[in-house]
């Protein structure tokens, strides 16, 4: 009986919350949301926040056109395995002190099953055979080869803070990061972790493909690169795996440097009954944790996109091994000798 | 039991005599060359049960010569848990080799040698594993180096190879001298030859005669698994040699160079617990790992590059067994065994595209999936496990490496492991990189028209690739299985330098000399990873979405596309001629690599490139190696192809390890 309860629950969490259905909703939210602030911030009416879903019920019903050069099964599941992975990693990271399944993966394993999406969408784009994909998927494994160092070093960061903190010298646990801020107040409060909370900032915006880290993209120049061959049903599902990258990130940004908030949650429903108080601080959770989505993607996204032009691919690569790492450095040496 | 050790070496040069005798005709030749591959494994797999599990050491001395009145005088084999896992490897690659060569060498004139030649080397490197003595190791090492140098020039009409041998014939000479010289200055020093009595003999005895022995055999070792400075070599014996041979060089012969590297560092010397040396060893296996796979960027030919990964791999290897820690001796192991099955999976698959189109020039392939589509699905694999892409073999490993640097780091205080930790993930995502580079090439993007033809290659081929295949995803998801039954035990030996003494020169040997063995340090591991609910989780949510894909017609109206005007090379060419009317005709590459000016790549960026670029647009990451310019312009003078240089380079490195050793002391 405790099985069949266990395997409902946790297909309960795979589909519909923290999984699937949350990630579609909030995702495609998030991206909404973003679209309708930098057309504001450019003196634009822009669409409706709720756009991104029209889009997506659009597609799933237009042609699939797959091209005479392409690697027809590649080409077609590849955007399904990048969805999965991208929801699947949703699933390990915690939502404040919810974590739906702990003890299954930690910081490094989260950093490998981030290139998963990425490398799907790549295979994809190889796959269809197009010279513009071709340029496209060069310019996104630049990009990602830029992006990982920075954030490599942001999560050898935290998790040398937690581990000194926590006297085991290094926690890789995601839910042990969350706990410990949870007891201890948000890393971002701390001096050491504010260059790394910077360079988080800017990894987000390279991670999914913003702007001016597009470069990959680039629809001006190289026809959205990657996904120039797709149409229909894959290319919505290359569009949805997008939106829940946005949450995936932000809400990564979230579990790793404000954690704290989940303790505050807890503190505040203190007096009542056990159970009630479980059930309202996740939902209390879930809500902040998407306000603060909003504020990320805002921030991050719709700001820095209104406000500049695209790099260079190279421009990129400079910027992210040097600044952004340079930052996330600092913050490793800090944490290091234990500021 | 105690003769299968000698019985799996003398079957390979059994069956390599009984070829040049016998082999002319060719189903006697394969029965032959099966045989001699099949019986070393299956005897093999027999001392696992006794050895891994059981933590026996097999002494077995030749024509019954035990040791008189505490001297090793006769020949001996000696089969503990360490030697004995590298023997399997060496069995498993060897064994699907053989498979594979089949069909793939049955084109070749002079096939009877081709087998001799292959069976001597797999004796010779397993020989050298299994020895229980210095002189022998010896003997073996040059028995695999020639067979190795021939094998490279098997194909000598290639372009390359007589070229290849030469210098893999010179710079491995320089390697087996030094091993030659550190054996004559062991013996004169201990008087015996013996692994077992020079490991009583030389903890208490470190002296500069001894310690420079330690620098000339660690070099010699260094030369066989194609450590930096050696590692030109490496990429030019295999961009030439036949890719079953490939696959005996890179999956087998190195790793019999790092068995004498940590056979000798920990058993023999037993300096682990030096900081100099740990050192040294994270610091020769950071560099070659970074700058390895650095050079494997450059590379234009599916081989070298191959070639140069294979190096970055063992440089991961080296640095893990070089923290002298329990978890990073085991995932040392962990990442050569997977090593052996990636690199060989790959290697075949680099030979499955020479066998049917006849080049592995990535300039001039692509788009082979639809005509390989087997084995285009087996080089993912390899790809992804070499990547370290969750959940294949590659992951497993790298993941343990990156805690035991990382823990080392904490362990230790030293915040220079951490360092190491970060170029261990650097590079792993380089290592991606260029194999998003090869699949692009090779197997995806457009079909040039004269490889239309190409068919898949035949069964005993597919089957050899199936084979590491399928063991590249069965140790990538049972990484429990592996540390507790496999790497485990054989760090474990690794670090019980008393046992194997006491195994071979009888019990309370050891305690004469007063050593105190380094007992392991528990198997912490800090992180967690669980590939098989991580498969599951991935499994369900894929179903999920492919339901609601298909309940959404997601394939139901494609086409089985006939563009009427399929998007060309050419059409784009003209298209971004008309944006970019100032684009140079046929800009030069200012970053020359070596190949034809007009590679596929080159019109990929002909716009970025007649606009700013300076390394010249005919690479796929140029936006990463625009940024390294200088330095690959360096790597690119400095690996010369002369073997004057690369001799050279091995008398430098010598220099620089007995100096260091004189440091050590």
């Amino acid at each position: 009986m405790t099985i069949v309860l266990d395997s409902l629950r946790y297909l309960a969490y795979i589909l519909i919350f923290p999984g699937f259905l949350f990630c579609f909703l909030t995702g495609m939210l998030l991206c909404g949301i973003d679209r309708k602030l930098v057309a504001r911030m450019q003196k634009r009416i822009g669409p409706p926040v709720l756009q991104p879903f029209y889009d997506f019920f659009k597609l799933l019903g237009k042609e699939t056109i797959v091209p005479a050069a392409a690697n027809r099964v590649v080409f077609l599941a590849a955007p399904l395995v990048g969805l999965a992975a991208q929801v699947v990693l949703q699933l390990f990271i915690p939502v404040f002190s919810f974590s739906a399944f702990r003890g299954v993966a930690d910081v490094i394993v989260v950093l490998y099953l981030l290139l998963i999406p990425a490398l799907s969408v790549i295979l994809g784009a190889a796959s269809s055979g197009s010279p513009y994909a071709g340029v496209g998927l060069s310019r996104e494994m630049v990009t990602i080869l830029a992006v990982e160092l920075p954030l490599v070093l942001v999560l050898l960061a935290v998790a040398k803070t937690v581990g000194n903190a926590m006297g085991t010298g290094l926690c890789f646990s995601l839910s042990q990061i969350a706990e410990y801020q949870a007891a201890n107040g948000s890393l971002i409060t701390r001096l050491s972790m504010l260059p790394a909370v910077a360079a988080m900032l800017l990894i987000i915006p390279g991670e999914t493909g913003n702007h001016p880290f597009d470069a990959a993209e680039a629809e001006t120049e190289i026809c959205e690169g990657m996904l120039a061959e797709y149409s229909g049903a894959p290319l919505a599902v290359y569009k949805l795996s997008h939106a829940v990258k946005l949450l995936t990130m932000t809400s990564l940004f979230v579990a790793l440097f404000l954690g704290g908030i989940g303790g505050a949650v807890e503190h505040l429903l203190v007096g009542l009954a056990p159970a009630i108080a479980g059930g309202l601080a996740i939902v209390i959770e879930i809500i902040i944790l998407f306000l603060l989505c909003i504020v990320l993607v805002a921030l991050c996204c719709s700001l820095v996109h209104a406000v500049t032009a695209r790099l260079r691919i190279e421009q990129l690569f400079k910027y992210y091994w040097t600044v952004v790492a340079g930052l996330a450095l600092i913050s490793v040496v800090l944490a290091w000798y234990g500021l | 039991m105690t003769h299968y050790p000698i019985l799996a070496i003398m079957a390979y040069f059994l069956g390599a005599f009984l070829i040049v005798i016998f082999g002319r005709n060719r189903a006697v030749r394969n029965t032959l060359g099966f045989l001699g591959t099949a019986v070393p494994l299956c005897l093999l797999i027999m001392l696992a049960k006794p050895i891994l599990a059981n933590g026996e050491i097999i002494a077995y001395w030749m024509g019954n010569r035990v040791p008189a009145g505490g001297y090793a005088i006769g020949i001996a084999l000696e089969v503990d848990a360490f030697g004995l896992f590298f023997g399997l490897l060496i069995a498993t690659a060897v064994f699907v080799a053989m498979i594979y060569s089949f069909s793939y060498m049955s084109h070749d004139d002079n096939e009877p040698q081709y087998y001799t030649l292959f069976l001597m080397l797999c004796g010779g490197v397993m020989g050298l594993v299994l020895s229980g003595d210095l002189f022998n190791m010896f003997i073996m090492v040059e028995i695999l180096t020639f067979a190795a140098v021939a094998l490279t020039a098997f194909r000598n009409t290639v372009f390359g190879a007589l070229e290849a041998a030469f210098k893999y014939l010179v710079v491995g000479c320089i390697g087996s001298t030094c091993i030659l010289a550190g054996t004559i200055m062991l013996y004169a020093q201990a008087h015996t030859l013996n692994f077992a009595q020079l490991a009583a003999f030389l903890p208490g005895n470190l002296n500069i005669a001894t310690i420079i022995a330690y620098a000339l055999l660690f070099i010699g070792f260094c030369t066989k698994a194609f450590l930096v400075p050696f590692h030109p070599l490496a990429a030019d014996a295999h961009g030439a040699a036949p890719a079953p041979v490939s696959v005996l060089i890179s999956g087998v012969l190195t790793k019999s160079g790092l068995y004498g590297i940590i056979r000798l560092t920990y058993i023999l010397f037993r300096t682990m617990n030096l900081g100099t040396v740990q050192f040294w060893l994270v610091f020769l296996g950071s560099v070659s790992m970074f700058l390895c796979v650095t050079m494997a960027l450059a590379q234009h030919d599916f081989k070298r590059l191959l070639a140069f990964h294979s190096i970055s791999q063992i440089g991961y290897v080296l640095t893990a067994a070089g923290l002298a820690t329990a978890l990073g001796v085991s995932s040392g192991l962990y990442h050569a065994m997977n090593h052996t099955l990636f690199k060989g999976l790959l290697f075949l698959c680099a030979g499955a595209v020479l066998h049917e189109t006849g080049t592995t020039d990535l300039d001039r392939l692509g788009g082979l999936s639809k005509k390989m589509p087997v084995t285009t699905v087996l080089f993912l694999v390899g790809a992804f496990s070499i990547s370290g892409i969750p959940p294949f073999n590659g992951f497993a490993s790298k993941w343990l490496i990156y805690q035991a640097t990382y823990q080392k780091a904490v362990e230790s205080g030293n915040i220079g492991f951490m360092l190491v930790t970060v170029c261990c993930l650097v590079t792993s995502t380089l290592t991606l990189a260029s194999f998003v580079k090869v699949t692009q090439s090779v197997f995806f993007g457009q079909l040039p028209k004269e490889y239309e033809h190409v068919k898949e290659v035949p069964f005993g081929m597919r089957l050899g690739m199936g084979i590491l295949a399928a063991l590249c995803i069965l140790t990538g998801i049972f990484p429990g299985f592996v540390q507790n039954w496999l790497t485990g035990p054989a760090a474990r030996a690794v670090f019980q330098a008393n046992g194997y003494i006491d195994a071979m020169m009888g019990a309370g040997y050891a305690d004469k000399f007063g050593l105190a063995d380094t007992l392991p340090v528990s198997f912490t591991s800090v992180g967690v990873w669980s590939p098989i609910s991580w498969l599951c989780l991935l499994a369900i949510m894929l179903l999920a979405v492919a339901i609601v894909a298909i309940t959404s017609k997601y394939d139901a109206v494609s086409k089985a596309a006939k563009q009427t005007d399929p998007l060309t090379l050419e059409a784009l060419e003209s298209a971004t001629a008309a944006y970019l009317p100032t684009a140079p005709a046929n800009p030069a590459p200012r970053y020359a690599t070596g190949h034809a000016a007009s590679g596929k790549y080159e019109l990929f960026f002909g716009g970025e490139e007649s606009v700013f670029s300076q390394v010249g647009g005919d690479d796929l990451f140029w936006g990463f190696k625009h940024n390294w310019r200088h330095y690959f312009k360096f790597m690119h003078e400095l690996h010369s192809g002369i073997v004057n240089d690369y001799s050279l380079w091995a008398v430098v490195a010598l220099a620089l390890a007995m100096l260091y050793a004189m440091i050590i002391l």
